[in-house]
């Protein structure tokens, strides 16, 4: 009998579930997400991807290697602001490091806006008597009476996690140490989380912003986890569990509840674990992703097959530090309402119908246009077959709802649908273009890689604003994430600050911190139960003397034994200023901050997905009408019954269960030897 | 005439160019100032100066491009081609301040200028007296630093090195100067490329008439604002503390006419013009006009010549909002900009409660200079912890140390660890300033107590330059004063001592301490309506003083 590995993506409305056999074969399925609590979901999409299997549950999960998983728990809990009660310990006189925000605000003509609310609030941010000093040394004794008195605080007010965080404890953890050992025994239910372990870097705001989050998202974690645990137990699994972390790596439910904070972006971590894969796939390294929701869209970009990397992420308005898949968000999609504002100009979001009441054309009581209403209006979905003909459209409310936007613009309906789908890719275009710019890449190069349900229809036109030439949708969009964190491998990511004049640090010390980092992190790849091979990738936080912000540098060239490693470490840093800054200043001294290293348990690639068998190529299945400017009758086609290899030239619509591709004139297509669609966008 | 989707299609483009310029800017600038505090502004001006988009940084800055758009127009006019740059930072030419340095980029369609592409950013050093520009002795401009009028930088392509190393040679940091300096004119670049690209696609006739309906459409919302107002004649007064020459209590004055959707705001009632460099330049002043119209409409109509269409202002030559060239005005981007601010605000409180906000902190920097014993070297640190909190509003309590009213939350102060091992400084306080916040429905943001020990082995010297010792971020619509800012020196041995905000030359001895109280925001509202949750909250967190029941 064959073996599995299944990969799971709880989103806000489905289960996603993928399975992958030893010969490569695919099966997925979904089942309605049960976001009380997630693991019965997950059960619910285990039964039926076994149903699909011809399998019973037991056998099937008898029959997994590894079960990959990606959860919104740790996301929810900080969007929804329903995370745990949590106390904070901070450096006497430092207590409301997270409250000031660095002096920062945004939105800078929005002075009527009221500040947000701190995640603990002052009454439960308690000072302790100590002191780190910048270089290490001890400045004030831990007060041991202080922290009694703030812990009885803390147990009085029922917290269910404690957060500490003192200064220079990058440096100097001791005090923190002991601080957790007198937590353990105060409040022994209480999920700790101490800077120290969870973000150890100089920079007190990021590192207490980064720990108050973990302390805040730790609890629900942990609870999730280890039902999810229980349950897959109960139905016979005994295999690893493990869990997609926001850097791209996975790691077993025991770390992955220790560092709760670096599961905050699992859900679309996984996105980008596919759209790596299919870099590889593809053999194209240059991929922009392209993850158009109901209310969001999210963009990431892959660089010659490596995902970019960012450490200064907001989730849900909070500061997370650690290393994380760089995903931009923008506040348009599907379900984006249309407005005129009082200028006469028209808007597209950010307001969403959201799930409920949705588009008017959803018929539950939306009576505002959205970018959907405007697509149907438009032609380009399929009243009766929208996802599947699971949900006729009401092109009537839609159409109501577009001419009121008519209406107010004094333009016809058909003007006021194209302007509103218009609007919405301009959004897009800019919003991929910045991204762009903020890595220092030119987007040209890049193809555009089309997931989620709603970007179907906008891809070709926002490849075209963008000068892009080829668009590709991948068969497996909606579930995309699922298989793609199938090819993910375990990570553990380690820190030391080492502050030094890169010219002054002794090569063989440095050397050895990363010697003494790479042993601990096999050792916790060991306790994982881990047996593969490792990767160890070194890397150094740089800045020149008086810069503030820091680079990360590669140092997988420098030879250790050399002659002479700071000299490289200095010269690579000098290269990827360059890279990405234009300028190097190899006169000024080169300051390294943090020393990072990744350790890598290289997880074996799932099979490859077999080749479709060749046949002949499918006729369309209908005639529709769309509007490109006027009124054209296209060929629909259905994407899982096209022949690999089969060409469709635009206009033409090409459909799957979930998204509706438009492919407009002098667009030509054609499916992958996988079944993808690989558009080549033709000129503007 | 253009259909209305390419006019808002139009809208989100410029808005987008704008904001990318500021990302190459910050992506390419070398000094902290710029790529840290992000004190620079990108923007988009017709051929005349009227603006067509401005990215959102600095709010100081919006209105102000216009002014030195037209100054470097006025002069180069038909010999402006293809490949220049214009450089100008003479607050008598078109400048707000000396250390605002604006880079122009002219956008040409086919063998016509269209518009300009430009870059204004505040240098870390231009000159003068002291380092970086801010100098509260000074009593005349020349000390603040080198002057730079409408000036053509590249000709056709060409650097003119001769009148680059002119400006090079005048600066302290020339490196830097010269890091900063080409990613201004790279990232003006950036907007004349994606200009031109525009201008390709949409044809010159019909990009011309989208913008001039974005402008038109601009003008509509603000004017759709104002109109909701009652007509009539509003007065509102501010003060500055002083100017550091002995002229105190400086007021300016605000008369503001409303009728129909239109505003005229007259300050030729304002105090004389002073000796020390409280004095606004006329670009500053109609900058600071600006900014307060651009607080008060709502914040997602875009800054450009239509919005502010509405606006007419009257002021006198020779009074401390429009000096006579050749006085100091370093310091009028925070102070008396913040005063002409505020006097609006104060004018137009009873036309518009639920618009106006309370105060925001005004600015008091300190900067010291010194040895640092661990290295041996020299070093100079500027404060820009302990920010003073931000005033209350309509929508809630003011925002916690988010700092002046001109930046509004745009300006970061960097890491208290950082900063103990980069400079012989110890943090043994940085937190909120709790009773600062101004009492009312809404509470004032509070400010910041920081006390700050000096590590040297040797005296280390320091300079002041702000405001708001004695005047606190005013209050609005019922609601209270925040209290205003106190700094004071404690040195072994002697009497602990008050700073004024205008010092240079204090001398800082090794284990002297400078204990900051800075001010907090303005409450919005009678006291007496605060929720009595949050006032139970404010007392729980500890954000009032024991005795501060009753709104005192």
């Amino acid at each position: 009998m064959s073996r599995y590995r299944i990969g799971i993506d709880v989103g806000g409305t489905f289960t996603d579930l993928v399975a992958v056999d030893d010969d490569g074969r695919i099966t997925a399925t979904k089942a309605l997400s049960t976001p009380a609590d997630q693991s019965i979901g997950v059960l619910d999409g285990l039964d039926r991807l076994s149903e699909s299997l011809g399998l019973d549950r037991a056998a099937l999960l008898a029959a997994t290697d590894r079960i990959v998983h990606g959860t919104t728990v740790a996301t929810n809990a900080l969007l929804e602001g329903k995370g745990a009660r949590v106390g904070l310990l901070t450096t006497e006189g430092h207590r409301d490091i997270i409250e000031m925000r660095e002096g920062l605000k945004d939105d800078r003509y929005a002075l009527r806006q009221p500040a947000p609310e701190p995640l603990v609030p002052r009454r439960l941010r308690l000072p302790v008597r100590e002191r780190v000093r910048a270089d290490g040394s001890e400045g004030v004794a831990l007060g041991r009476r202080s922290l009694q008195t703030a812990l009885a605080t803390l147990r009085e007010a029922g917290v269910e996690a404690v957060a500490v965080c003192y200064l220079h404890s990058y440096r100097a953890p001791s005090h923190e140490r002991a601080t957790g050992a007198a937590i353990a025994r105060a409040l022994p239910d209480a999920y700790v989380s101490l800077s120290c372990d969870v973000f150890p870097q100089i920079k007190e705001y990021e590192r207490v912003c980064t720990t108050v989050v973990n302390a805040y998202v730790g609890p629900a974690l942990d609870r999730y986890l280890n039902r999810l645990v229980s349950r897959l137990a109960e139905a016979g699994y005994v295999g690893p569990l493990l869990i997609m972390q926001s850097h791209g790596g996975l790691a077993p439910v025991a770390d992955a509840v220790r560092l709760a904070a670096g599961a905050v972006l699992s859900g679309p971590a996984g996105g980008v674990a596919a759209m790596r894969h299919a870099a590889r796939l593809l053999h194209h390294g240059d991929l922009i992703g392209f993850d158009m929701g109901g209310t969001s869209t999210d963009m990431s970009l892959v660089v010659d097959g490596e995902a970019s990397v960012s450490t200064d992420r907001r989730v849900a308005g909070q500061r997370v530090a650690l290393h994380s898949l760089d995903i931009a968000s923008i506040g348009a999609g599907g379900g984006s309402i249309a407005h005129v504002d009082a200028g006469g100009v028209l808007h597209v979001g950010p307001r969403s119908a959201g799930a409920e009441p949705g588009p008017a054309c959803y018929g539950r009581g939306g009576e505002e246009a959205t970018v959907t209403d405007a697509n149907l209006v438009l032609g380009f979905l399929d009243a009766e077959g929208f996802l599947g003909g699971r949900h006729r459209l009401d092109v009537a409310a839609a159409t109501r709802a577009v001419d009121a936007i008519a209406g107010r613009l004094r333009i016809d309906r058909m003007a006021a649908a194209e302007g509103i789908h218009r609007i919405v890719n301009t959004r897009m275009a800019e919003g991929i273009r910045l991204v762009s710019v903020r890595r220092g890449v030119d987007p040209r190069r890049f193809a555009l890689l089309s997931f989620g349900g709603a970007a179907g229809a906008h891809v070709t036109d926002v490849a075209r604003q963008l000068d892009l030439t080829r668009v590709i949708v991948p068969t497996l969009a909606p579930m995309f994430s699922a298989w793609g964190m199938l090819a993910s491998n375990l990570r553990y990511e380690l820190t030391r600050t080492h502050i030094g004049d890169a010219s002054r640090i002794d090569g063989a010390g440095l050397d050895a911190v990363f010697r003494e980092m790479e042993a601990q992190g096999r050792a916790r790849l060991a306790e994982a139960a881990f047996d593969g091979p490792v990767r160890c990738r070194r890397s150094a936080d740089m800045r020149y003397g008086e810069q503030i912000f820091e680079v990360e540098v590669p140092l997988d060239g420098v030879d250790w034994s050399g002659a002479d490693p700071m000299r490289a470490v200095a010269d690579a840093f000098h290269e990827r200023h360059e890279a990405l800054y234009t300028y190097s200043l190899r006169d000024q001294e080169a300051v390294l901050v943090n020393a990072r290293l990744a350790v890598v348990g290289v997880l074996p690639d799932p099979p490859a997905e077999p080749p479709r068998p060749a046949r002949p190529d499918a006729p369309h299945r209908a005639l529709r009408p769309i509007y490109l400017g006027r009124w054209i009758d296209v060929p629909v086609h259905d994407l899982d019954a096209l022949a690999p290899g089969q060409r469709v030239e635009g206009p033409a619509i090409v459909e799957s269960q979930t998204t509706t591709v438009v492919l407009r004139t002098g667009d030509r297509a054609h499916t992958t030897a996988l079944g993808w669609l690989d558009i080549e966008v033709g000129a503007r | 005439m253009v259909d209305p989707i390419t006019v808002s299609v139009v809208q989100h483009r410029l808005g987008a160019i704008v904001e990318e310029m500021g990302e190459a800017m910050l992506r390419t600038s070398y000094s902290q100032i710029l790529n840290s505090s992000r004190d620079f502004s990108t923007g988009i001006c017709y051929p005349d100066g009227r603006l067509v988009a401005q990215a959102e940084h600095v709010p100081i800055h919006v209105g102000a491009l216009p002014w030195a758009a037209k100054a470097v127009h006025d002069y180069f006019g038909a010999t402006i081609r293809p490949g220049d740059v214009y450089l100008l930072n003479d607050p008598y030419r078109g400048g707000n301040h000396i250390p605002d340095l604006t880079a122009f980029v002219p956008v040409f369609d086919g063998d016509r200028l269209a518009f300009w592409s430009i870059n204004r950013s505040h240098q870390s050093d231009i000159g003068g007296a002291t380092h970086g520009a801010y100098n509260p002795m000074a009593t005349e401009i020349w000390q603040e630093g080198i002057r730079i009028p409408p000036l053509k930088l590249h000709d056709q392509g060409r650097l003119r090195e001769d009148v680059y190393d002119t400006i090079v040679l005048n600066v302290r940091h020339p490196r830097d100067f010269r890091g900063d300096l080409a990613a201004m004119i790279g990232s003006a670049r950036v907007g004349e490329r994606r200009l031109r690209a525009l201008l390709a696609e949409l044809g010159s006739e019909r990009a011309e008439a989208a913008i001039a309906a974005v402008l038109d459409g601009a003008e509509r919302q603000a004017r759709a604002v104002i109109a909701e107002w009652p007509d009539g004649e509003y007065v509102g007064v501010a003060h500055l503390d002083d100017d550091g020459h002995g002229y105190h209590d400086i007021p300016i004055h605000a008369r503001v006419t409303k009728r129909g959707s239109d505003l005229t705001v007259d300050l030729s009632e304002s105090h004389p013009q002073v000796i020390g460099f409280v004095n606004s330049s006329y670009p500053n002043m109609r900058s600071a006009v600006a900014m307060a119209l651009a607080y008060l409409i709502d914040p997602d109509t875009p800054k450009n010549d239509g919005t502010f269409r509405p606006l007419q202002v009257i002021a006198k030559e020779g009074t401390v909002v429009w000096a006579r060239e050749g006085a100091p005005v370093t310091l009028a981007t925070n102070h008396c900009a913040q005063e002409i601010l505020e006097a609006i605000m104060r004018a137009l409180e009873p036309a518009c409660p639920e618009r106006v906000m309370a105060g925001w902190g005004r600015r008091f920097r300190i900067a010291i200079q010194g040895k640092d014993p661990r290295t041996g070297r020299a070093f100079i640190w500027h404060m820009f912890h302990a920010r003073p909190g931000g005033g209350a509003s309509s929508a809630g309590d003011g925002w916690p140390s988010a700092g002046e009213w001109q930046a509004a939350g745009g300006i970061k102060f960097g890491s208290v660890e950082v900063a103990e091992v980069r400079f012989p400084l110890h943090f043994r306080r940085h937190e909120l300033r709790p009773g600062s916040g101004g009492d009312g429905r809404h509470r004032g943001g509070p400010g910041c107590e920081l006390e700050l020990v000096l590590e040297t082995a040797e005296p280390a010297v320091a300079n002041t330059a702000g405001d708001g010792v004695k005047y606190p971020s005013c209050g609005m619509h019922g609601g209270l004063d925040g209290k205003p800012h106190t700094y004071t020196l404690r040195s072994r041995g002697r009497r602990p001592r008050k700073l004024l905000t205008k010092e240079a030359g204090i001398e800082l001895r090794p284990g002297d301490v400078l204990h900051v109280l800075s001010a907090g925001g303005g409450g919005w509202g009678d006291p007496a309506e605060r929720d009595p949750a949050a006032r139970e909250r404010d007392r729980a967190d500890g954000f009032v003083l024991d005795d501060a029941e009753g709104g005192r």
